[in-house]
Parts: structure tokens; sequence; C-alpha cells
């Protein structure tokens, strides 16, 4: 008999309504700082005691009051996103921080900021290359951050408070990282579908209730017996974002979705904040180059006047091959969120890396609301039919 | 049906030779690479990376344009269609895959030889490609993608978008001019490197001289546009722009240019010349215009409508004193940061924070006095349209100035319907006469 | 013993019934509506009638198409690709490229030894599928029937290159406005399809032997401007629309005797036709 209010259970129960946690912190005094992308280093609210809370999209929700703010042909996970705020579903948020992590979240911020009345409002400039001056340009852009902040706050954003919450948040990084080990086995011990309950469950709560989440739904699914039914598919799917059960059910109807580069998903989870002497270094050291995010441009030798077509590929997608590996996976699935541009000019480079390492791939196209379902559910079928011969 | 050539708007003499210049710098570029001098595809990137290539006299040649002179010429479908084939999305910018597809073609096919079908000379295989982050994402992940089609390499300039209120913070600028100075002292080593010779570092000086002084004049130009009736009409504005914008050929000669136009608008304005005949309405324009049918604006002249201001993307920068500033390299920088930022404070103040270039459309209604908006969302060039439905709604709201929009596309040029959109000009004007009582009922002057 | 293939899809139902030798015993074609869960019955019924079989005849049933997943008699589910795939590889034993056109959706696939390797599809733009050809029929006044032959008398090339139908809609009235000939109109419109599932096709790399199914493949305007557009021949079968129910049947008769051969128990559903409801 699971405990309601534990582990995998728990992190459904919370996936259904995200709200529910914050909404009790708030009534108890606590300020609650909304942020729609993984890139914003939310250690900086951890560590003066605000509860980060990242918005999502809904796809059963339709899209109606954006329209007057962005136009139809638009990033629709960003639209949808907007849409909620402009339905007053993110009131309880004392504030936002938005960056510049791609054209639709740097448009909508704008749009977010002048819409609504949250009473702080912060946006973090990024720049595109991992250059040494760019690096330390995000560096200046998170010191601009904390001084909002501690003007917000009325406290100061010690190197101690920093650390700590650092500490924090890398401890939860190694346990979804832990967790996913757990989609090693054959068949895997945790569905995709689970594990997007969890994240979802995990941004919607403060850092350390977090990590006691996650220490709970591991000892949980490590221990049960009986697990999921072992399919011949092993699936990964690289996306900007899947954070949805509906659409990873539509995967799972027929396949073992074991690894889901996406946002939403790992993404926000691969690495660790190294300690520096300044911690903003460290920041904005992993934030800058250690998310496997399509907007950031990677080149084999930095400022390299040499091209090399392969060693391109490998030093923008070469991460994938360890994971294809130790997960053993046999097909991968390029997600495309429709008018994403990032990842939509990484397709055909992708398609050519992965029939290098070869993986077979297809590339599939949503539109991040509930009509996406059935043309995706043909598709994927198709693709598994293809495969598993 | 008879169809008279009418040319109702009175263009500007001095326009010809300005306009002219974008096409023989064009030719005799061609030319020269044709003689062996090293090519190089860019993008507009505002006054940053060009004057650094112009120093060093590289030829430089400009996919984004050529991506509307092949849809303009028609050959563009077949570039569109062979990037459908190689497996680009739909959806994305159709001057990417234009260039996508034309890359394709020129490499894959013709091993590197310019395909014969490809108009006013082609594009030949560059030395290397300089992409630039500003304005969209497309913009540096489409140079990224060329890579499959050619082993070139690529340098994306960065370009800093700093949050409206966020800008006021103490020492955000000198952050940003950091960035910006070190990063373009990095690629003129690049640029060494990859054509064998060292920078001329007095040249660079002139030349980023030259530049501000040549976009100070022009910028002085469009002021005079506010004078009642409007002596230069957008038309004048695209035809004249690219010498400044993109720094085509000679800037000395092109500085003699402007300032020739500088008398004749100023001489105009005196004489109360305007440039259509009868003007009823003034208006703004956003954001690019539909190049393939600009004789769409004559027929709106004969109604009456003169548009005097458009385009914030490819306006001057507000002028700044820069004398003080000996690095030509942060001169550079800092030129360039102020196409964006020049407006910061003003719509800090304002509260105008909903998009970058959408506070100036504020400023273009209240002080070229514009009666309406024409408004072009462009389908798959979401960077040129996201900002438009914010722009008609802060324009109605803060100055009782309607908007009107017309749709169209970059690359599929059928998609804009002139005789829809003159079908919908009768009906605006009716709106524009009813907000000119609305805004006089409120007190402001126009 | 026999199998059977039901393929259900946006527009038409089809039940095809065959016998271990692959002779076909029964075809039949039904317009799909939205009761389609009460409708595959119906056809399964006549299908059987036609063939003089009873139901508890049948060893193995697979559905495909849209409507797959709501045939509550069918032993599995294959998608349409893998259908068609095989469908068309056991009349055109060379095939390597499937184009298939229906009414709302679009298909190419790639075939090696009749099995699907790659697929590509058009199901969210209506300029793409035969959707557009109806739809600019109905603008034009003629009959959807029809539009093949009237294409086939054109003397002029015309470019109708709008990138949605409701545009098309436009341009076609105003190109008869201003006096272009029907035919000519015709024409213009099938090229603009054919150029538009051309480049779907190029998506996968075009190779021969390549053949043409789905409810435009009997539009002979469309066959032609097919054929134009990819720059190579089309092979046609008699019965474009049979395609996928005949491959989902054949695909049935492999799953049964690989388990036979096997010695596997294949689960299979209960063979009664009740009418579906929406519980079941």
């Amino acid at each position: 008999m699971l405990d309601k209010n534990k582990g995998l259970s728990k992190a459904r129960e919370i996936y259904l309504n995200r709200l529910q946690r914050v909404k009790e912190l708030k009534a108890a005094g606590k300020t609650i700082i909304g942020y729609p992308c993984i890139y914003v280093p939310v250690e900086m609210l951890t560590a003066l005691d605000l509860i980060p809370y990242q918005t999502c999209g809904d796809i059963k929700e339709p899209v109606t009051e954006a329209d007057r703010a962005l136009p139809s042909s638009f990033c629709p996970v960003m639209r949808n996103c907007l849409d909620c705020a402009l339905k007053n579903k993110n009131d309880f948020l004392d504030g936002m921080v938005t960056i510049h992590s791609c054209d639709p979240q740097e448009k909508t911020a704008r749009v977010w900021e002048s819409y609504t009345s949250y009473p702080y409002f912060h946006f973090i400039d990024m720049p595109i290359t991992v250059r040494p001056e760019a690096l330390e340009y995000f560096k200046s852009q998170l010191n601009d951050f904390k001084k909002t902040l501690e003007t917000f706050t009325g406290r100061k954003l010690s190197k101690d408070k920093l650390e700590s919450a650092i500490k924090f948040h890398n401890r939860q990084r190694a346990l979804v990282r832990e967790l996913y080990e757990l989609t090693k086995p054959s068949p895997p011990c945790i569905s995709g579908t689970e594990i997007i309950q969890v994240i979802e469950a995990l941004t919607s709560l403060p850092v350390s209730e977090g990590n006691d989440l996650l220490t709970e739904t591991i000892n949980e699914v490590k221990s049960r017996t009986g697990g999921l039914e072992k399919k011949p598919a092993r699936l990964l799917i690289w996306s900007s974002i899947l954070d949805d059960t509906d659409i990873m059910q539509v995967f799972e109807a027929k396949a073992n979705v074991v690894m889901s580069e996406s946002c939403g998903v790992i993404r926000a989870y691969r690495g660790e904040v190294k300690f520096t002497a300044n911690p903003l270094e460290g920041l904005a050291d992993y934030y800058l180059n250690e998310i496997t995010c399509a907007r950031t441009f990677r080149q084999a030798t930095i400022g390299e006047t040499r091209k090399d077509y392969t060693r391109d590929l490998q030093s923008r997608f070469g991460y994938l091959k360890g994971i294809v590996e130790e997960w053993k996976i046999n097909g991968a699935i390029m997600l495309l969120v429709r008018y994403c541009d990032p990842f939509a000019f990484e397709m055909p480079s992708l398609k050519d890396y992965f029939d290098s390492i070869g993986v077979p791939s297809t590339y599939i196209e949503y539109d991040y609301t509930v009509g996406a379902l059935a043309p995706l559910r043909t598709r994927i079928e198709a693709f598994l039919e293809t495969i598993n011969q | 049906m008879v169809v008279e050539k009418k040319r109702t708007i009175n263009r500007l003499k001095s326009m010809y030779p300005l306009r002219a210049k974008v096409n023989e710098t064009y030719l005799k570029s061609i030319e020269a690479i044709q003689a062996g001098k090293p090519a190089v595809w860019g993008m507009l990137n505002f006054y940053y990376g060009d004057p650094i290539l112009k120093a060093m006299d590289i030829e430089v040649v400009y996919p984004e344009n050529y991506g509307a002179i092949a849809a303009a010429t028609g050959v563009a479908q077949q570039y569109l269609d062979r990037a459908d084939a190689e497996g680009f999305p739909t959806h994305l910018c159709g001057y990417s895959l234009t260039t996508l597809g034309y890359a394709s073609r020129m490499m894959k096919e013709l091993n590197g030889e310019i395909p014969p079908e490809a108009p006013f000379g082609g594009m030949p295989k560059p030395l290397f490609l300089m992409s630039s982050a500003a304005i969209c994402d497309a913009r540096y992940k489409w140079f990224q993608a060329l890579g499959r089609y050619m082993d070139v390499p690529v340098w994306p300039l960065e370009a800093p978008l700093p949050g409206i209120k966020e800008f006021s913070i103490e020492d955000y600028y000198d952050e940003m001019v950091k960035l910006g100075v070190k990063h373009l002292r990095d690629f003129v080593t690049f640029v060494e490197d990859m054509v064998g010779k060292k920078m001329d570092w007095d040249r660079l000086d002139k030349t980023t001289g030259l530049m501000i002084e040549v976009n100070r004049v022009w910028h002085e130009v469009n002021e005079l546009r506010k004078a009642r009736p409007c002596p230069m009409h957008s038309r004048d504005f695209w035809s004249a722009m690219p010498a400044a914008l993109f720094l085509a050929g000679d800037l000395e000669d092109s500085l003699r240019l402007y300032q020739d136009m500088y008398k004749e608008v100023k001489d105009r304005v005196g004489n109360h010349v305007s440039a259509i005949p009868d003007e009823k309405y003034r208006l703004v324009f956003a954001e690019l215009p539909p190049w393939h049918s600009l004789a769409f604006f004559d027929k709106l002249a004969e109604r009456g409508w003169n548009f005097v201001i458009e385009s914030v993307g490819y306006h001057p920068p507000i002028p700044l004193d820069l004398s003080r500033v000996s690095d030509p390299l942060e001169r550079i920088t800092k030129f360039s940061l102020q196409f964006l930022v020049g407006y910061y404070e003003d719509a800090r103040k304002q509260n105008v924070l909903g998009g970058t270039t959408a506070y100036p459309y504020l400023k273009y209604a209240r002080e070229w006095k514009c009666d309406g908006a024409l408004l072009h969302p462009l389908i798959t060039c979401r960077s040129a349209s996201t900002h438009l439905p914010y722009v008609a709604d802060m324009l109605i709201e803060k100055m009782n100035v309607p908007s009107l929009s017309i749709e169209g596309d970059i690359v599929d040029l059928r998609l804009f319907n002139p005789e829809d959109a003159l079908a919908k000009a009768e009906p605006f004007e009716e709106t524009m006469e009813h907000y000119k009582k609305m805004r006089r009922q409120e007190g402001f002057d126009w | 013993m026999y199998f059977t293939g039901v393929d259900i899809g946006s527009t038409m139902t089809k039940v095809v019934l065959i016998d271990e030798s692959d002779n076909l015993l029964s075809a039949i074609k039904g317009p799909t509506g939205p009761e389609h869960r009460q409708l595959a019955n119906e056809v399964m019924r006549q299908s059987l009638e036609q063939a003089g079989l009873q139901i508890d005849d049948i060893s193995y049933i697979v559905a495909t198409g849209y409507g797959r997943l709501n045939v509550p008699f069918a032993d599995s589910q294959i998608t349409e690709l893998s259908c068609h795939a095989r469908g068309v590889s056991s009349l055109f034993p060379n095939v390597r490229t499937a184009i298939d056109i229906g009414g709302q959706d679009a298909k190419c696939m790639k075939i090696n030894n009749g099995k699907l390797t790659s697929f590509v599809m058009n199901d969210k733009c209506a300029a793409g599928t035969g959707r557009f050809l109806e739809v600019t029929a109905a603008t034009l006044g003629v009959r959807l029937e029809d539009m093949g032959d009237i294409a086939l008398k054109a003397t002029k090339k015309i470019q109708v290159s709008s990138l949605c139908t409701i545009f098309a809609q436009q341009e076609v009235v105003t190109l008869l406005s201003r006096g272009e000939n029907l035919e000519n109109i015709v024409a213009g419109l099938h090229d603009a399809l054919a150029n538009r599932i051309a480049a779907l096709a190029r998506r996968l790399g075009i190779e021969p032997d390549l053949v043409l199914t789905g409810g435009v493949a009997k539009n002979t305007g469309m066959v032609k401007a097919m054929k134009e557009s990819l720059g190579c021949e089309l092979l046609v079968p008699e019965e474009p629309l049979l395609t996928g129910a005949l491959g989902a049947a054949i695909l049935a008769k492999e799953t049964y005797m690989k388990a036979v051969v096997v010695g596997e128990d294949l689960p299979t559903k209960s063979r009664r036709l009740e009418k579906a409801t929406f519980f079941s």
C-alpha cells in the first residue's frame, strides 16, 4: 500500500495540481518568484529564502488571451505560458525572473512585464557563445540580478548563503541523475511518464522538499517489484520541451522511453555547479556551458579558423554518444515544437550525428496542444514499426 | 484595362545616386570576387562587424539581401524546396531556407560553382561566415547550419540585448561595452588569420569616423521629415538607406551624397514641398516593406497617404558624442549599441517595456505627427513581426493612433495581396479621421 | 485460412479479405463518416457476405488507418504507413518509394523488401492533400471527379503558389477575373499540389520504382502533374484506395503464420460483430 503523501504518488498528486505547495507557502508568508526557463539561476532565489516556481504551460488550455500580445506563428509553449499568466493563474507570484535564452523567451518577457504588475521583475541577458568575454558578461548580468534581488528583499546575498543554496541545488541535480540510473535496466524501473511527474513536482517545491521527494521516490522505485513492461524499443527523446504526461504516454504506449533530453526532464540536471571564489562565476559557467539547449552556439574550437563538419557535430552532440551506449538506446526521436528556431536548425545536423553513431532517428513536430496527440501517435508507431524489424 | 504609369510620389533627386550606389557596389563586388578577392557572407549587424571588414577591404555578400532578390526574381522556390528536402522545418525564416537550399545546390551538385540560374551573379563560396546574434536566433543558427554544406568557419557576433529597466543599473552599460570591445578585438584577430594580413588601424579609425558621420547626417535628413507636409516619402528612405546601414561602397562618397540629400530635403522644407501631391494622412510603416511591391505605396499616395517615417530596424542610431573615445573598437561598440539603447531612457520614463523595438514607434507617432500606422507582419519572419501587436496596442492606448495590419512574407510574395490591402485603405481612412478627432479632444497637437 | 485488413481512413473505410495464398476474396469500400466504430462492423459484414464466410472463419484481423483504435474486433493495430508499404509491395515488388495522397493527408514511404524503412507525413496542412482540390473545385463550381480531365485539357502553364488553401481560393477567383481559362487554372492547381507533395517526397529521397496510391491517384490530371514534379515514372494500382487494407490483410497473415511456425500463442479478439459503444 503506497502512502498517499510520499514518493511517486505524491509526485503524481503535485503534477496534477502544481500550485498546491506554493499557495500553502505563500499563505505562510513566503515570497514566491516565478521563472519560465531553466537558464534562470534559481540558486540565487533560494539563497535569499525566496521560493522559485517554474511557470509552465498547459496543453489542455486553449490559448485565447495571448493573442492580443503575441502572434499565432510563435512558440506555442511561451504563448501558452503567457496565456495562463494573462488569465490570472499566476497571481500568487510576487515576482518573475525572465532571461534571454531564446527569442520567444525574450519577447514574451517584455510582454509579461508590461501586461502584469508583479512587485518584482528582472530580465537577465545572455550571450550566445561560450567565449571568455561572453562568460564575463553573463557573470556581470548575474551580478546585476543580485543587486535587484537585494533591493527587493532588503537582504544581502552573501557568499555563504549562495554556496549553501548551490549545495542544495547540486544535490537535487545529483538525485535526478540517480533517478535516471533507474531507467538503465531492461525493462526500466521507472517510466518516462513517472519521471515527468517527479520533475514537474520538483519545479514547484522548495529545493529541500524537492530533494526529500526525490530520495523517497528513488527508494520506492528501487524496492518495487513487477515494474514496467519490457518493450523492444528503448527511446531517447531529444526536444526543446517535453513536460506533459499525455504526450509522453503516446510514446510509452509502445516503447520504453529511457532518456528524455528535454526541458521538463533531464536538461536542467545534467551537470553540477562548481564552487568558485566568487560563486557567481561558478553559476555563470554552469548555466552557460553545461545546459545543452540548442540556443547556445558551440563549436569544436572557439573561434576556429578551420572547419570540419564531423568535429563540429562531435562538439555539439558528442555527449549523446555516452547516453546512447549507457542506456542501450536503439531509437531516437527528435521532437520539435513548432516555431522553435534554435532546435529546428539543428535537425538535419543532429540526424547526421545519429546516423554516424548508428542510431535510427526520426523527426516529429508537435504544437503543444491536445490536437497534437493523434498525429503524434501515428508517427511514433510508424517509426517503431520501422525499427522493430 | 489601361494602367497608367503614374509617379505620384515626388522622389528626391538625391535618392537616385544613393540607390544606384547599391547596384554599383554589388556589381563591383562580383567583379572583384571573380578576380579572386576573398568574399565573406555576412548579415545585417548594425554597424558592428561591417566596419572591420570594410577596413580590411573584404567583399561582403549578404544572403539576407540575396534572399529578397531570389524571392523577387522567382528563383527562391527551388531553393526552398531543396531546404525542405534536406530536412529543415518549413516554418523557418524564408531567407535562411533560401540560403541553405542555395548552399546545398552549390556544394552538393555543382562542386562549389555558382549555380547558373542564380540571378545577379549569385553568391560565391565564402572564405568565412559572419553571423550576428542581433534581432533573432535564426540569424546565428542558420550560418551554423550552413556548416553542413561548406567547411567554412563561422563567427557569430555577440549582440547584447538589455532589459529596459535593467539598463539603468549602475555599470550595466559599461559591462556591455566591455563585452563588445573584447569580442571585436578577437574578431579582428580571427579576420587577420583568415585573410592573412594585419588590420590597418588607422584605416579602421577613419572608416569608423566616416561610418558615424554618414549616419549622423542621415539621421538629420530623417529629422527634417517631421515637417508638414513631409518632404520625403518612406520609399526614398528604403532606397537610400543601404549606404548607411550596410556601409555600401565608398564612405566618403556616401557622405557627400547624404549631405546633398540633406540640402535637398531642407530646401523642400523651406518651400513647403511635399513628397506627395496632397498630404491628407501621415503614416508610419512597420516593419520590413514588401520590397517586390513598392508601387503599392504610389497607389496609397494617390489617396493622400504620405509615409513619413518607418522601419525602426533600419534607422540610424540616435547620434551620440564619441569624440573623446580614442579606441576605434570602443567607438564601434558604443555606436552599435546605441542603435537600441538610444531609446531606453525615454522608454523607461514612459514605462513602455513591451519590446525593445516597440518604444521608438511611440516617439515616431508623436514627433512625426502620424495619423496612422501600417503594420506588415511576415509569416516566416517572427522577429520583424512579433512586436507589431504590441506596437498597435500601445499606439492606440497612449496616442490614439490607429493601426492597419496587412500580412505578407519575406519569400512567399504571393501572401501580400495589394488589392486586398487597398480595399482596406478606405475604411481605415475613416478610422484615422475618427482618431484625429479623439486626439484633438484630448489635447494632442496633431 | 482467411485474413482481414480493415483500413479506417478519414474519408473512406476499406476492408480486404484474403486467403493464405494472398488471393483476394472480397474488397469493400464505404464512406467513413463520424460513426466509424459502427461502420467498421457494417463494412466487415459486407465483406464476409461477399466472400461467403463467417467471422469465425477469419484467423487474424489487423486494423489500420486513422480510426484503427476503434475496431473492437481487430486483433492488432498497425499504422497505415507500414500497411501501405506492404500492400504496395505485393502489387509492385520493385517499389522503393510510395506516395499516398488522401482526402486529408499525404504520406511518403520508403520501402525495402516490402518493409517500411522511413516515412514523412503531412496531415496538418490542407494545401498538401486532396482537400486542396476539393476546396478549389468547389470555388470553381466544378465536380471534384471532373478536375483531372479538365486539367489534361490545359494549353498553358499557370503558377498557383499560395501557401494556403484559403489563399488559393482567392487566387483562383483573381485568375478567373483576369480572363484565364478554366482548364489552365485547374492544371495550375494540380501542379501546385503535385509540387508540394513532391517536396515532401524529396525529404526522403526519391528512388524508383515509385507508386502512387490514395483517392487522388484516380485523378489522371494529378498522375500527370506528379510525374512532372517528380521527374520520373509513376506506377498506379488498379484499386489505389485499397492498398492500405490489402497491406493490413497481408500483415495479418504474416503475423499469424509467424506465430504458428514459432509455436507462439497469439492473442485474438472475440469474433463477435457487436455494436461498438464508447466504452468497449
